[in-house]
């Protein structure tokens, strides 16, 4: 019989083990090394077109000239040797399209509306450039812009159109006595609606039901207060997080009044009128109730104080266990309660109602600005056409190429392309259009039809679901099932109640309305901390009195025409 | 110089070893199947984030001690029936059984308790350091087998396979989550390694279980093809 008496080197194994690892080691991946630095990356070289499939299908020959006005705030970052004044975009408007894009002047943002007031009043007026709503209406007043209902008519592609569609307040908002006045830069509107977030794993360690009525909200708050989620054996938590601004996209109260069906801050429809939420009857329920939660200690003491970083804070100590925000708050500033507890994260509802009656989450249009053309310049519809390369070829684009190159590289993060260009018009469905493919995608457990964008959502909910990553709940409870952004899709169909009035602000509200919000933040503020509930009913009478009638009257003018 | 004879791993019977891996493999086949279950219906949104997480931990808690417990015995009975070397071997891997134990337990134990800095990414530092505790005993049971001059030629191969394989399925996963959320975020080449990471991490268990019993195969073969000189 054969004996095996170990005649190969025993220690062979071993020296092949050590030999492979120094091999492993010295091939490294790349993918380790440091992100470049954004001063080092270099700008796109020769043809950077070059085997792109743009769509152009107007350039103009021989190039025309625009002159224009912009902003470049101190956070914006060029490519090496690029500058506001040549960089992937000029060089694109000029070598694309056939338009030398030059800029009279660069500010800091800022700055811009005070510098554009004196250009314009020295005369000295661009051929495309940003205005606000309340300069929209004096410049066209004034005679000063021109008209581009035919040329938009004429000129504006299909993306261009879809987008602009997609909100249906985007054109009207532009449209000034039944002519378009201006290119309104588009966003998500209903990004800005509320949804009630709750820590979960406070709700799962109390063994509290998810909040479906306002009483659950109200009973939830009364347990995160009292029963110690924490743990820590000191009474140190609260309910509701609430800052002294009162509104806003973090801790913003509004949720918690649209709950009690009073809509405060916004216009809307009853009976054919346009009403101001704030004035509204359902406004003084929600004040008691929120009066009561801070008699108990559910409300921060030291609210009326506290700005959204000291809350921010709260948040992030993990002593606050519910806020109402928006869609995209576990980006920031939820994500931060995991600095103390790994086992942190919070879930989105719905906002619940105080009644059978479903609750409606305010929001309200996104436009904030327009791209407009200078009356009597040769070329507005260069305009248009720069806004369709916009829309036909970045925004809608799955192409990776295009998106590196007109966008931003992956490589240099901070430096954002699309910054260096006043013609920015985001989808306004966007987020919701990505939201519910990556669903789509993560019920098929198929992420191939997505974009690049979704796909990275994909995988880190992936990364959550599959691994165990923890810190990756911040997707999940966004774009993930039973996330925020299904949430709003709710808001865009009957669960939303939409700003009414989106138009220029009339003359009395531009006067007066700053003073009736600082004594409407006042009033609340008082309330909330225990003055009586009087003190509503005496705002409205001095909202009225002080300019309100007058506003009143003007908004549901402007409505007449507007419906 | 005296020549040392080479030996199958065990005597009398390769039945701990066999145990061993079994018990390994079926632990890893269950954690894949059922948190692919968990994950799968949370991911149709048929259950929440949240109720994903409570049966995780849940499930995950209850299969850690009993896998540990019976990682451990099995460990201890492997070194019990072996000699030498392979003895030292397996008594090394026994603290590997500590591991399935701290996997849910990880976290309140790193940062609960020793109070230790989570630095935004509590889940992967308790994630790494359960993997380590699991991969460390593994690899250097396998180096021992891999460079014992008294062990079958076949089983010092696999062993140093076997290195390999719980190197990778143990630290591609940890890889990939640091490229993901620190280095490289939002680069797609990073993103499908999310997804291969997704099916590695599920091999953690299953491949050293198998690892096992083909080490118990190959030995028990020698075993009965040539005893020991």
């Amino acid at each position: 019989m054969k004996q095996n008496t170990g005649k190969r080197c025993p220690s062979r194994p071993a020296i092949l083990f050590l030999l492979a690892a120094l091999i492993l080691a010295s091939c490294a991946p790349k993918a380790a090394e440091p992100t470049p630095q954004p001063s080092g990356a270099a700008a796109p070289a020769g043809d950077v077109y070059a085997g792109l499939n743009l769509i152009v299908p107007n350039k103009y020959d021989p190039p025309i000239d625009m002159t224009s006005v912009t902003t470049v705030n101190a956070t914006v970052k060029f490519l090496n040797g690029d500058d506001i004044h040549n960089n992937i975009w000029t060089r694109t408007y000029r070598d694309v399209l056939g338009i030398n894009l030059k800029y009279q002047w660069v500010v800091d943002g800022s700055m811009y509306e005070q510098k554009l007031g004196l250009s314009v009043n020295s005369g000295e007026i661009p051929d495309m450039f940003v205005v606000g709503p309340s300069q929209l209406l004096a410049y066209q007043e004034a005679g000063l812009l021109a008209d581009l209902t035919s040329i938009y008519a004429a000129e504006a592609s299909k993306n261009t159109r879809f987008i602009l569609d997609q909100d249906p307040v985007a054109l009207k908002s532009a449209t000034i006595n039944g002519k378009l006045w201006g290119i309104p830069l588009t966003d998500g509107s209903v990004t800005s609606a509320s949804v009630l977030w709750v820590r979960q794993d406070w709700l799962d360690k109390l063994n509290i039901p998810a909040p479906k009525t306002m009483a659950d909200v109200l009973e939830i708050s009364r347990r995160f207060t009292e029963d110690d989620p924490d743990g820590n054996g000191v009474d140190d938590t609260i309910g509701l997080a609430a800052t002294k601004g009162i509104w806003g996209a973090i801790a913003g109260l509004q949720g918690f009044f649209n709950g009690y069906h009073a809509y405060p801050g916004i216009w809307f429809d009853q009976g054919g009128k346009l009403v101001y939420g704030s004035v509204q009857p359902e406004m003084r329920s929600a004040l008691l109730a929120l009066q009561d939660m801070y008699a108990k200690g559910q409300l921060d003491r030291e609210f009326g104080v506290k700005d959204i970083n000291q809350v921010t804070e709260t948040i992030a100590k993990g002593k606050c266990g519910m806020e109402f925000g928006v869609w995209w708050n576990p980006y920031h500033p939820l994500n931060l309660s995991q600095q103390n507890d790994p086992e942190a994260y919070w879930a989105a509802y719905p906002i619940p109602s105080i009644d059978d009656t479903p609750a409606r989450s305010q929001y309200s249009s996104a436009i904030g600005s327009f791209l407009v053309v200078r009356a009597g310049y040769e070329h507005p519809e260069a305009l248009i056409r720069m806004v369709n390369f916009w829309t036909d070829n970045i925004v809608l684009t799955q192409d990776d190429n295009i998106r590196r190159i007109f966008l931003g590289d992956i490589n240099a993060p901070d430096v954002v392309l699309y910054k260096y260009t006043p013609v920015v018009l985001w989808a306004p469905n966007g987020t919701i259009e990505t939201g519910r493919k990556v669903r789509e995608a993560l019920a098929k457990h198929d992420p191939s039809g997505l974009d690049l964008d979704a796909q990275w959502r994909y995988r880190i909910i992936q990364a959550y679901f599959e691994q165990g990553v923890k810190e990756a709940w911040v997707e999940v409870a966004t774009n993930g099932p039973n996330g925020s952004v299904p949430i709003l899709e709710g808001v865009l169909g009957d669960r939303g109640m939409f700003n009414r009035f989106y138009g220029t602000p009339t003359p009395a509200m531009a006067a007066k309305m700053p003073t009736l919000e600082t004594m409407e933040a006042e009033m609340i503020t008082k309330v909330i901390m225990g003055e009586p509930i009087e003190k509503f009913d005496q705002f409205v009478e001095e909202w009225y009195r002080l300019g309100g009638t007058e506003i009143v009257d003007e908004v549901n003018l402007w409505y007449s025409k507007n419906k | 110089m005296a020549k040392k004879s080479v030996q199958a791993l065990m005597r009398p019977s390769h039945l701990p070893l066999i145990l061993l891996g079994a018990a390994m493999t079926v632990y890893g086949l269950t954690m894949a199947l059922v948190g692919s279950w968990f994950s799968n219906q949370a991911m149709r949104g048929l259950i929440t984030a949240g109720a994903y997480r409570a049966r995780m931990a849940a499930f995950d808690a209850a299969a850690g001690i009993v896998a540990g417990l019976l990682f451990c015995a099995l460990f201890i009975w492997c070194a019990v029936s072996a000699r030498g070397g392979v003895r030292v071997a397996f008594a090394i891997g026994a603290v590997a059984s500590l591991a399935p134990v701290l996997s849910a337990r990880a976290e309140e134990l790193l940062f609960s308790r020793l109070g230790l800095p989570t630095m935004n990414a509590g889940s992967v530092l308790a994630g790494a350091v359960t993997t380590l505790l699991f991969a460390l005993p593994m690899v250097i049971l396998f180096i021992l087998l891999a460079s014992g001059p008294g062990i079958p030629a076949g089983c010092r191969w696999l062993s140093l396979l076997s290195i390999f394989i719980v190197l990778a399925t143990a630290f591609f996963p940890i890889y990939v989550t640091v490229l993901a959320f620190l280095i490289k975020p939002g680069d797609p080449a990073v993103g499908r390694m999310i997804e291969v990471s997704s099916q590695v991490i599920k091999l953690r268990y299953i491949l050293p279980g198998l690892s096992f019993l083909l080490l118990a195969g190959i030995s028990a073969r020698f075993a009965r093809r040539g005893p020991a000189a």
